[in-house]
């Protein structure tokens, strides 16, 4: 099966960004995202916030696909030119919506390339649906001390708007913003960890 | 919550749901994920931080680090010398 992150995939191969031996050959190969902070089209901290991103998205993906490999095929495409930003989109959001585009290409080609036809639809895929109810169980441990999140979370997960999750379970809006507020620095604490994934 | 669901439903409630912590994470401010990253003790200011790994530098190393796996994928060339 073709990975589409893999580290030596076309495009990094044909950019010579692959971010091969960074650690002990600094100056070498760079990395996309180094890149991208060299010519100033992201802060450290917009890098910080596209590492949280990343590793959340990767949580819908096989464990052979990492992260970083996401959030760099991400930054790799974008300097490549082969995924244009409209104007005026800021590239944090630009950066996340191809992270997304990303995910779904891949899962695209898992459908593909390993099942017999008729192929289900890529949603019903079932390696797919295993992987994310793990998730799923392992977001609401995550929260599980924190009643009004979980709330949140699962009317999130219902599609629910905020304004349908507070009417639903009767949480005021000073609530529902505190909790979003403590929901907010978990997603950031879990996306900034350098610990694997559970 | 996935106990409420049917298998065939979790991947797009997942989806659903990552899309909304990606909303949420973008919205976060500069400083919401500066006190992250110091509840987790980390200094990004700091050259070299654990913040940057996988993004300046290898989280961790691999194999296609060191060697270029695209070699072993290709079938070995089998030279006849007989005809010579």
């Amino acid at each position: 099966m073709t990975n589409i992150f893999s580290p030596l995939s076309e495009t990094r191969r044909a950019l010579r960004i692959t971010p091969r031996m960074q650690p002990f050959y600094p100056g070498l190969v760079i990395s996309p995202a180094e890149t991208a902070l060299a010519r100033e089209l992201v802060t450290e901290t917009d890098l910080l916030r596209l590492k949280a991103i990343a590793r959340w998205h990767a949580r819908g993906l096989p464990p052979d696909v990492a992260w970083d490999d996401l959030l760099q095929e991400a930054f790799a495409r974008f300097l490549a030119g082969s995924r244009r930003r409209p104007q005026g989109m800021a590239l944090v959001v630009f950066l996340a919506g191809v992270m997304r585009s990303l995910k779904a290409e891949h899962w695209r080609r898992v459908v593909q390339e390993t099942r017999e036809p008729p192929a289900l639809p890529v949603a019903q895929d079932p390696e797919r649906a295993l992987i994310a109810w793990q998730q799923l169980s392992t977001v609401e441990r995550l929260f599980a001390d924190d009643p009004v999140v979980l709330e949140i979370v699962a009317g999130l997960a219902e599609g629910l708007a905020a304004d349908e999750i507070r009417r639903v379970h009767g949480i005021s809006r000073i609530d529902y913003d505190s909790a979003r507020r403590r929901m907010r620095r978990i997603l950031l604490r879990e996306g900034l960890t350098t610990c694997p994934q559970s | 919550m996935p106990t409420k669901l049917k298998l065939a439903d979790t991947a797009a409630a997942l989806t659903r749901l990552l899309e909304a912590f990606e909303q949420e994470l973008i919205e976060s401010s500069d400083e919401e994920i500066m006190q992250a990253a110091k509840d987790l003790g980390m200094n990004p200011r700091m050259k070299g931080s654990a913040a940057f790994a996988g993004l300046k530098y290898r989280a961790r190393l691999r194999l296609a680090d060191f060697y270029d796996l695209d070699r072993f994928t290709q079938p070995p060339e089998i030279k006849d010398h007989r005809d010579k």
